[in-house]
């Protein structure tokens, strides 16, 4: 499955590039994600409850974050285990400055399930999929807006 | 587990038994009542093989858990025949050839009389719009759509 | 008492409108405990790691097995071998009952949890650790030919079992194909399916330890092939110590014809734990296991005259077998597929060539129709195309190319380019009757004002041909069948004169207990009520070859017809004793024997009961009126007809609706024109299905992504018009009843029907497009219409 979109952020590059990079941020801004633990400077343990058509599943996963470029880009690999089916995502994420100290976060992947997963409402995947994404910038611009409040 | 101790009416007959929380009503009738004309043909309430009336409406029994039924009253195919007498949907599967395999049929039958209670004399159009939760891959559904106009000609002006 | 060719109400029925069928899921043995299946979620990889102890610690769990308890227990074996076209043999990987090292399709059994209840062997299941090293996986056909794709075996370099080819000389055909006056090409792809009996597949073992006996509940179209594959290839029992029963089946379609691994398991599991196992499939693993069917890719040129004459074929296919041989998969693209491709057309030179693929797929087999679905598909789009391009009408182009009428007594079968010799066949009136039934010329005037209300009005033909009746054991045997495909029958007549007959078929929908009951009750002249038919038991009946390939009534009626006339020769001797007449002199009829031109006769009960009170009874006869009989087909037989659809497609979103669908079909003789009608039905919905709704998907990596109801589209019923329905009677010359077999013929003719009629809206909206890969969704015949 793709998963691609971007969203501009009334936020300057080096403050949303934080904010990615802070996990508690990250936690109050992802849907889905309920914990997310630091294990060192690139790694995290993710855990997350997430219901896609009939299936329902808590998955603990591993996040690792690789080519690190800071402020404008990295990758982050996300793999997913349980018993209702494997994840595997890798998602190319840039930071673009668009003016008014406004950033362009663009994001660009892909993502494989397996077992039940995969079996059963995976094509409804792509449209939770979108739905996550829209929350996800929502929550990010109330981050923001909190942050300069 | 964590069980339940339900009290229900099936096809008639009072029941009280301990179920636990999990146990679907498909999996309560067929492995505790010994009632296995309801039939299980997927994961997900796709195929309403499952289907019996529950306090008269037809409900898909694997999406409906035996703890829920509690109190009410479940009729299965096998409590459709009044003494030895056919229910006229049964009685027009067979005239009409509305079954092959048959694994399909009581869920067809099942839903079919909660339907033509609601719909004594439907169209054709609306046979087929309310088989729609319900497989058959023998028929075609030709036959099933004959079996229920047939059922509804001579159930019209007999009380349901 | 006549009852051949009445629609008599069927025997079976009350069980099942009642609820009291007997499925074998519904059985319930003391002391039976429940299998649950480790399956693996990747398409393709090494098993590293395989964990049972926590699995085996949970409360209630009665045993784990994982693939190295096994060791030493053959695979389940493949019952055809198909030859590469240098003569090498195909390659045959073995396909173990639990996967030891690589598994190699979604779905792949690694090991299984029996458990006290289905619950418990289930939540032990969850406990069972299998740590995976993930390689890359292929599933596309053509893709896994290709140098470099994954091997998925590594016995077969470039995923290829065999590679085949039949029919004229394919210089001649590149010839004839390269001085046509007009040439239809087209590349497609005949999508996978996944057949969907209602009733998921169920086995239940059983060990008796004090007769060191096996019993086999099971799911299954052939409990006798069954019985032979278990023991004879899988594992090693003696025949005589396995009874295999298989009572009522929820559908097949030829998902249940074939020898699968949980089969063998539970039979040898229960010989471990010394108690009955049951395993019952739920529909995902259905979706992940149940034999699919279809999946070729094909490119295919078909050459006309310029009066629209075909002078020339050539198909080149790609069939994808999955990553296992199942029981018939050698058979479907070849000699089920190929030499179909004759049609109903005098076509003078033929070629195809087909590469059979392994993928990382669950296997492909017969699936309703069988590669006769797939053949139909190739011929009848490329003719409808052809037309549309020559600007020829389809109809007209059919007549022009049909074999001519013939009967098979007083002319010879007409013998094809591929191998097969029709038995007997008139194919110009089902086309003219189903065009009545249209109202062609109607039709065509209402379609040429239809696309101004913003709807397209397409009809679509297929005139289709099969060959059913499977099969003569010496041609199959010479064409790589490892079994032969004969019937037996067995017409036991008890002292009262009430008859049991006992068939090798068996009935998972079909309606034997009724049509095969009119038969007997017919040739014997008495009431259906004294006849009883028992099937789907290896105790009970003697040998069986089973149910598939619309044979039952074709090989396996005439088996009992062979029977009832062994009884009646027989009884006749005891008749003419009693009525102390020479046999010559008596005549049967309505259940008794005459002495011709008197009124002395003898009742068929009073004959029966001498037969077992033989006190006076004629000198050096045996007692008993009890017959068996083999039936071994002398030729395949070969249905035909003519499926017309009506389709409407809507211009603003790409939706077809299919408006109506007229099928004319000719299956020789008919016993019970109910039950006909109901298998075309049936057949129907399900070709149409292919056309517009069903398709399975496997993604890049041999994900399933398509596993459920939720997912896979089946046809329901308010996707379906009611069917018009006809037909036109070729007897049969070469077996007793002159039937042909109408399991199959609505799957087989519907689907390039369904098709052809939306390429013809399409073209005659402006469209000029070729093909829309099925199934025809909204999305992509939108998608044809606007790029």
């Amino acid at each position: 499955m793709q998963l691609n979109g971007e969203h501009v952020l009334k936020a300057p590059r080096k403050v949303v590039w934080d904010m990615l990079m802070d996990p508690d941020q990250l936690v109050k801004i992802t849907p889905g994600i309920s914990e997310l633990n630091k294990i060192d400077k690139t790694n995290y343990e993710a855990i997350s409850e997430i219901k896609i058509g009939p299936v329902k599943g808590r998955f603990t996963g591993a996040v690792e974050l690789k080519d690190m470029i800071e402020p404008e880009q990295f990758t982050m690999v996300v793999s997913q285990n349980s018993k209702i089916g494997n994840v595997k995502a890798n998602v190319d994420i840039h930071l673009d400055k668009v003016g008014n100290g406004q950033t362009r976060l663009t994001f660009d992947g892909k993502a494989q399930m397996s077992g039940l997963l995969a079996r059963t409402g995976s094509r409804v995947v792509s449209g939770v999929a979108n739905s996550l994404t829209k929350q996800f910038f929502d929550s990010f611009e109330k981050e923001i807006e909190l942050m300069n409040s | 587990m964590m069980s339940n101790r339900i009290t229900t009416t099936i096809n008639g007959q009072s029941v009280t038994k301990e179920v636990e929380g999990r146990t679907t009503l498909s999996t309560f009738l067929r492995e505790d009542m010994n009632l296995t004309g309801t039939h299980i043909g997927c994961d997900t309430s796709g195929c309403g093989a499952c289907t019996v009336l529950l306090d008269g409406k037809a409900v898909k029994s694997c999406t409906i858990l035996a703890a829920q039924v509690d109190g009410s009253e479940v009729k299965t195919i096998e409590g459709l025949a009044q003494n030895g007498q056919l229910h006229p949907l049964q009685a027009a599967f067979k005239e009409k050839h509305g079954l092959q395999c048959g694994f399909c049929t009581p869920g067809m039958i099942m839903l079919a009389v909660d339907f033509l209670e609601s719909n004594p004399s439907p169209s054709e159009d609306e046979i087929r719009h309310a088989l729609e939760g319900n497989f058959c891959r023998c028929t075609g559904y030709h036959n099933i759509v004959e079996s229920i106009k047939h059922a509804a000609e001579n159930m019209s002006g007999v009380p349901a | 008492m006549s009852f051949i060719g009445k629609s008599i109400k069927r025997v079976e029925d009350k069980r099942f409108i009642t609820g009291k069928g007997k499925y074998t899921d519904d059985i319930k043995l003391v002391g039976m405990t429940h299998a649950h299946m480790v399956r693996s979620p990747y398409a393709h990889a090494r098993v590293t790691k395989i964990d049972t102890q926590a699995a085996k610690d949970h409360e209630g769990v009665v045993a784990v097995f994982v693939g190295s308890d096994i060791e030493g227990i053959a695979g389940v074996p493949t019952g055809w071998q198909v030859n590469f076209k240098n003569g090498d043999t195909m390659k045959e990987p073995p396909h173990p009952l639990l996967i030891r090292d690589n598994v190699r399709h979604v779905g792949d059994a690694i090991a299984v949890v029996i458990a006290e209840t289905k619950e418990i062997a289930r939540d032990a299941a969850d406990l069972v650790e299998v740590e995976y090293d993930v390689l890359d996986a292929v599933s596309d056909p053509k893709e896994a030919v290709k140098e470099g794709a994954p091997q998925v075996h590594p016995d077969a370099p470039n995923n290829i079992c065999f590679d085949w080819a039949l029919g004229n000389p394919v210089e001649d055909v590149d010839a004839a194909l390269a001085s046509a006056h007009h040439v239809t090409s087209l590349d497609f792809v005949n999508n996978r399916v996944v057949p969907n009996a209602m009733e998921p597949r169920s086995a239940i073992g059983h060990y008796d330890e004090t007769r060191d006996h096996y019993t086999l509940y099971t799911s299954t179209q052939n409990p006798h092939l069954i019985r032979l594959l278990l023991c004879a290839f899988v594992l090693g029992i003696p025949e005589h110590k396995v009874r295999i029963v298989s009572h009522d089946v929820g559908g097949g379609f030829g998902s249940k014809i074939f020898h699968y691994t949980e089969e063998a398991l539970m039979v040898w599991v229960s010989k471990q734990i010394k108690r009955p196992v049951k395993w019952t499939s739920d529909r995902s693993e259905a979706f992940m296991t149940d034999a699919h069917g279809r999946d070729h890719v094909t490119s295919a040129q078909m050459g006309f005259d310029e009066n629209g004459k075909i002078v020339a074929l050539k198909a080149d296919t790609y069939a994808n077998l999955g990553a296992y041989l199942a029981t018939f998969a050698p058979a479907v693209p070849t000699y089920l597929h190929g030499t179909l491709l004759q049609g109903l057309y005098t076509t003078p030179l033929i070629n195809v060539n087909v590469t059979a693929v392994f993928t990382n797929t669950n296997s492909v087999d017969a699936y309703r129709g069988a590669g006769r679905p797939e053949a139909t598909y190739l011929l009848e789009r490329l003719i409808d195309l052809g037309s549309l391009e020559m600007g020829m009408d389809p109809a007209e182009v059919r007549r022009l190319n049909f074999i001519p009428a013939f009967d098979g007594v007083n002319q010879p079968g007409y013998q094809t380019q591929v191998a097969l010799q029709y038995d007997s066949g008139d194919y110009k009136p089902v086309l003219e009757r189903a065009l009545q039934m249209v109202g062609y010329e109607d039709f065509r005037a209402e379609q040429a004002k239809s696309s101004s209300n913003g709807k397209l009005l397409g009809i679509g033909f297929s005139t289709y041909i099969e060959a059913c009746g499977i099969a003569p054991s010496a041609v199959v045997g010479a064409l790589g069948a490892r079994a032969g495909l004969f019937e037996s029958a067995q017409v036991r007549v008890q002292p009262t004169g009430k008859v049991s007959v006992y068939t090798g078929s068996h009935s998972h929908g079909q309606g034997h207990e009724t049509t095969f009951v009119q038969v007997v009750a017919d040739k014997l002249g008495i009431p259906m009520e004294d006849v009883d038919l028992v099937h789907g038991d290896s105790d009970a009946v003697a040998f069986g070859m089973g149910t598939y390939g619309s044979r039952s009534l074709a090989v396996g009626g005439s088996a009992i017809v062979k029977s009832i006339d062994k009884i009646l020769e027989k009884g006749a001797k005891i008749a003419a004793h009693k009525l102390e007449a020479s046999v010559d002199d008596l005549e049967y009829a309505e259940g008794k024997w005459t002495v011709k031109g008197t009124d002395k006769s003898i009742a068929f009960g009073d004959v029966s009961l001498t037969a077992y009170v033989p006190h006076d009874y004629p000198e050096g006869l045996e007692p008993g009126l009890d017959f068996s009989s083999f039936y071994d087909p002398a030729n395949f037989t070969y249905p035909f007809g003519c499926h017309i659809a009506i389709v409407e497609v809507d211009k603003e979103t790409g939706k077809v609706k299919l408006k109506r669908f007229i099928a004319v079909d000719d299956v020789g003789n008919v016993i019970n024109p109910m039950i006909v009608d109901g298998q075309i039905h049936g057949g129907l919905a399900q070709g149409i299905g292919q056309a517009l709704h069903e398709g399975t998907i496997y993604d890049e990596s041999g994900q399933l992504i398509n596993g459920s109801y939720m997912d896979y589209t089946m046809p329901r019923a308010d996707d379906l018009p009611s069917f018009e329905i006809d037909r036109t009677v070729t007897p049969c010359p070469h077996n007793p009843l002159g039937v042909k077999g109408a399991g199959e013929a609505g799957c087989i003719g519907s689907t390039p029907a369904v098709v052809n009629a939306v390429i013809d809206a399409l073209w005659k909206g402006g469209h000029q497009v070729k093909d829309i890969r099925m199934p025809l969704t909204s999305e992509r015949v939108w998608e044809a219409m606007n790029n």
